[in-house]
């Protein structure tokens, strides 16, 4: 009885979405020449962690939360002391000689932690507002001295998103987005030398169009050359010539998108349009404030990387590092991702019933069948 | 789980998902940002997709040119003067070498050192480039620089060897001055010839034959449209077409007389320590040239190997101007060789005829200036042949005297001087012809009553004998020399002889091309070549080298001892002879030229001598078809 039960509360549209998705990624990152088995083993390792985390009662990690915090710091410490350095960023811990890339994992781990300290209270006083700023300072700013600026760019949004749907009073998000315009015009002299170039190249693309402009207008051509219906799947002249950089990875939207054109972007973006609906269906039958801002940190985790990522593939936003989720190669983010998934699914797991019609008298023995699915 | 979800629903928990304002909000903001993607999309997949798409072809579609072989160059009788040796030289494709300055830099200076291209030609020229074609770097590589960069190929990104194939001059000093060179395109001469297929690191004729025919000789380029993926690798090959090879060019030269007159006029100058000469020697009966030397010659293959500064600076300071073509642009006096001309002139406007005595003092007064004849003695009373064989001065002076200058100049031009031959190189000067009009325009006063551009008698007496401000050149010469050989028809001297394509098709042959007729009858001709016969007949002078070779005397030479440098006694001379055989039907005409040369009998007919000598023992080979 209770397997059928759990069996039937399981909300299918959002792994269905994320299987569609991770198909897509390896077929994309096959044809983009890069190593497509590590990337099914990722997978099979990112389903483990699904499953392990949706049969975890998320509950269960409230009290655990400051723990994680320290893991979270620990971690990022350790990259700074002992991870590999590759293209001028020390962002990798070697773990039993797998690479792993703690500041993916950190995104998790801060939703977690917001979740938990944001869902006590529903309303943010000023002291809890600077409290939360506390915390999330030095694990953002051992990211962004890796540095990363495209994993500190999606911290920043998780921060604003939670403070956000955790309750935060107008008047705490206006600072909040003031002090980011105060940054933004600094940025130049913050940002490390490659980063501020990409920037500088975002605002200009031609100014550069060999050096480091290469990547945004190869990237460009590539998902123009697609057209409506896309070169076919192995057809890319840019994707499969190896005009686009980092094609596996940053770029792996441009990459498909020559290949499976307007139309297969469009179903790409509907099927994370989806994976992002059913996260925010999840906050919002979540039993409680903690599950409610876990699944709302996730969407805002996916929601920004999607953004950012396709948004940087058709240059309508800058170049930074972060990956499309489930579609980019890439260990750290695939397992982090569906664990984030799989946690969610844990909150709707674990939501409220709906009575589907209230019976006169309650019945001597509760009848399950009685009891639907609220989605 | 069940009987928590029990105790829940006994409790009456809320029925339904709680949209919380904040939720709606923030799932709007992603619809909108998602719809805001797709919109974008759309516009650049399928309002700019033709556009990118073209680019991406543009990107990766490359069409790589297919050299064509230029045309071989061969001597009358189809012996090869040039082949077309294989070489190596490095090519880079810009694009896809290191993309970060250090590494892009580590391997341009990698590259400096293994070619030996100074560092900064080769930054510039990197630079300077199109970034997805492929440059061509330097000269030639030596064999141990091909091995040094196939070795170290793997860790040179954008770095490829590409075979060609070099022009090699089989006899690079000798036929240097008529085959002339390659060399890279002008950047200027590239854009103006762009249209028809000339790429801007091409090689083309800068010289000689090879520049005259650089149309027949070129060929016309092939291609290849190639997909290369972005590490500038062939993937695959869409369509090509074949390149056609230049055409094979037969000159009218014959190779072995070439060498024997360059032989002789090497030796001759040797012999009289000089240091510059040439020759020219033509078929009269065709204009076809046989033979052209100019002596100091160069040797061309260092320019098609990339010729270094040195030797090129080596070439340039040099003062016997081994790059200048003398037998086509070093502009002489022509001396006593002219004389003929005054006495065609003289016998056919009825000054004189054959039998006409006149004296030959030793010097004549014109307009209170005196005109000195090279004897300080009278020689006499003489005849024009006569007059011819002992090269009279005063003679010749007393004819142009009553000729003038304009008609002097009149049949100096109808026989050919003056005048830019059309020999199938560029260079080719005309020489000069003075009269009076010509010192009025160039005299550069403008009181044309001065001395300066006022035509005196005494220009008309020196004019009659190939002196004035008269200027020809060895090609001018031997075509003028073959006019008096063929009974008065100046032809045009042609150096191809026959040009056939590269399915062995004759595209073009040798046609001769009556330039202009000299008007003079057989009779007044006659009587002049008589005088050009009894001067290379007389005892103790011109017979002796003659039958000191045992070479008959059977044909009609001049000799001419021309002054240059301006005016005065003991100027510098330069030494002529023209000459023609056999007497009765002339196969052959030629003009001998010794730069600096003091005695043309001694020092220019010899040389002329010997080249007969080669010709009589191997006239049926040179002129077999």
């Amino acid at each position: 009885m209770a397997s059928m039960s759990v069996w039937r509360r399981l909300d299918f549209a959002q792994p269905a979405a994320a299987a569609l998705l991770a198909v897509l990624g390896v077929m994309t990152i096959y044809s983009a020449n890069a190593d497509w088995t590590r990337q099914v083993a990722w997978i099979v390792l990112g389903v483990a962690a699904y499953l392990a985390a949706a049969s975890l009662d998320y509950r269960r990690l409230l009290p655990l939360a400051p723990v994680m915090y320290g893991g979270m710091v620990f971690l990022l410490v350790a990259v700074h002391l002992v991870g590999r350095t590759a293209l001028g960023a020390r962002r990798w811990l070697s773990v039993g000689g797998f690479p792993l890339e703690p500041s993916e994992l950190s995104k998790l781990l801060l939703v977690v932690m917001l979740a938990a300290f944001l869902g006590r209270q529903s309303s943010l006083s000023w002291r809890r507002f600077g409290i939360v700023l506390a915390l999330a300072a030095p694990p953002a700013a051992l990211i962004l001295t890796q540095p990363d600026l495209g994993t500190t760019i999606v911290f920043a949004a998780i921060l604003l998103g939670m403070l956000f749907l955790g309750g935060g009073r107008p008047a705490q998000l206006a600072s909040l987005a003031i002090a980011a315009l105060v940054t933004i015009p600094a940025l130049p002299y913050l940002l490390h030398g490659y980063q501020r170039r990409r920037l500088e190249i975002f605002l200009n693309p031609s100014s550069d169009p060999l050096g480091a402009g290469y990547n945004l207008l190869q990237a460009r051509i590539a998902v123009g050359a697609g057209g409506f219906f896309g070169q076919g799947f192995l057809h890319g002249l840019q994707g499969q010539l190896g005009f686009v950089p980092e094609r596996a990875t940053d770029f792996v939207f441009a990459i498909f998108a020559e290949q499976f054109g307007l139309l297969g972007s469009l179903l790409l973006l509907a099927i994370f349009g989806t994976l992002l609906v059913r996260l925010l269906k999840t906050a919002a039958v979540a039993p409680d404030r903690f599950g409610e801002l876990i699944a709302g940190g996730v969407f805002v985790m996916l929601f920004v990387q999607v953004v950012e990522n396709v948004g940087m593939n058709i240059g309508v936003l800058p170049i930074a590092g972060i990956p499309l989720p489930l579609i980019s190669y890439g260990g750290s983010a695939t397992i982090t991702t569906l664990a984030a998934l799989g946690l969610a699914q844990s909150v709707v797991l674990r939501r409220r019933l709906v009575v589907h019609q209230p019976p006169a008298t309650y019945p001597e023995v509760f009848d399950p069948s009685a009891v639907r699915l609220s989605g | 789980m069940i009987e928590h979800d029990r105790w829940l629903t006994l409790a009456g928990a809320v029925p339904k998902p709680r949209w919380s304002f904040r939720l709606v909000a923030i799932g709007c903001l992603a619809v909108t940002a998602l719809g805001a993607l797709s919109i974008k999309l759309a516009q650049l997949q399928v309002t700019e997709g033709a556009s990118l798409a073209a680019l991406a072809r543009a990107n990766s579609v490359h069409r790589v040119v297919l050299e064509a072989d230029r045309g071989v160059i061969y001597d009358r009788h189809g012996v090869p003067l040039v082949e077309n040796a294989p070489a190596w030289t490095l090519e880079v494709v810009p694009e896809a070498m290191p993309p970060t300055t250090p590494a892009r830099a580590a391997e341009v200076s990698e590259l400096s050192t293994l070619t030996g291209v100074p560092l900064e030609r080769l930054t510039a020229a990197i630079q300077g480039a199109d970034p997805y074609g492929s440059l061509r770097i330097g000269p030639s590589l030596t064999e141990e620089q091909e091995l040094a960069i196939s070795e170290r190929m793997p860790a040179l990104p954008g770095v490829s060897i590409a075979r060609h194939a070099v022009r090699t001059y089989l006899y690079p000093t000798i036929l240097g001055h008529v085959l002339g060179y390659v060399g890279p395109i002008d950047p200027s001469q590239a854009r103006k010839l762009s249209s028809r297929g000339y790429q801007p690191d091409e090689l083309v004729g800068k010289v000689g034959v090879e520049a005259g025919l650089e149309s027949r000789l070129r060929g016309v380029d092939g291609w290849a449209d190639v997909v290369v993926d972005a590490r500038g690798q062939v993937v695959r090959t869409l369509a090509t077409r074949a390149p056609v090879p230049g055409d094979a060019v037969f000159l009218s030269i014959d190779l072995k007389l070439e060498l024997a007159t360059a032989a002789a006029l090497a030796a001759g100058l040797q012999r009289d320590h000089k240091t510059a000469g040439a020759s020219v020697v033509v078929d009269p009966r065709s204009g076809e040239v046989l033979a052209m030397v100019s002596i100091p010659g160069y040797d061309t293959n260092l320019f098609t190997h990339g010729i270094s500064q040195a030797d090129y600076a080596k070439l340039t300071s040099d003062p016997n101007l081994p790059l200048l073509n003398r037998a086509i642009a070093g502009q002489y006096a022509p001396g006593s060789t002219f004389k003929m001309v005054t006495a065609v002139a003289g016998l056919q406007e009825g000054k004189i005829t054959p039998e006409t005595m006149l004296s030959c003092p030793s010097y004549l007064s014109y307009g209170g200036w005196v005109y000195h004849n090279w004897a300080s003695y009278s020689l006499g009373s003489m005849n024009l042949a006569r007059a011819l064989a002992v090269s009279c001065d005063t003679f010749f002076y007393q004819v142009a005297a009553q000729l003038g200058d304009i008609t002097l100049a009149r049949y100096a031009r109808a026989f050919g001087f003056g005048s830019a031959m059309g020999l199938e190189m560029p260079g080719v000067q005309p020489g000069l012809v003075p009269d009076r009009i010509w010192k009025e325009l160039t005299c550069g006063v403008p009181d044309l009553n001065s001395d300066a551009c006022r035509w005196t008698l005494g220009d008309t007496v020196t004019f009659g004998i190939g002196q004035s401000a008269l200027l020809t050149t060895p090609l001018n010469q031997a075509v003028y020399v073959a006019a008096i050989a063929n009974g008065g028809n100046v032809l045009q001297p042609t150096l191809v002889h026959e040009i056939r394509d590269a399915s062995g098709h004759t595209v073009l042959a040798q046609k001769t091309v009556v330039v202009d007729h000299v008007p003079v009858s057989a009779f007044n001709l006659g009587a002049v070549r008589e005088g050009m016969r009894e001067e290379i007949n007389r005892p103790y002078n011109l017979n002796y080298w003659f039958r000191a070779a045992g070479v008959p005397a059977d044909g009609g030479g001049k000799t001419g001892t021309a002054q240059w440098g301006g005016s005065g006694l003991d100027l510098p001379t330069h030494a002529w002879f023209v000459f023609f055989a056999p007497f009765a039907k002339p196969d052959v005409a030629m003009s001998i030229f010794v730069e600096r040369g003091e005695l043309s009998e001694v020092e220019a007919a010899p040389i002329a001598v010997q080249v007969m000598r080669y010709f009589n023992a191997n006239r049926q080979a040179i002129q077999a078809a």
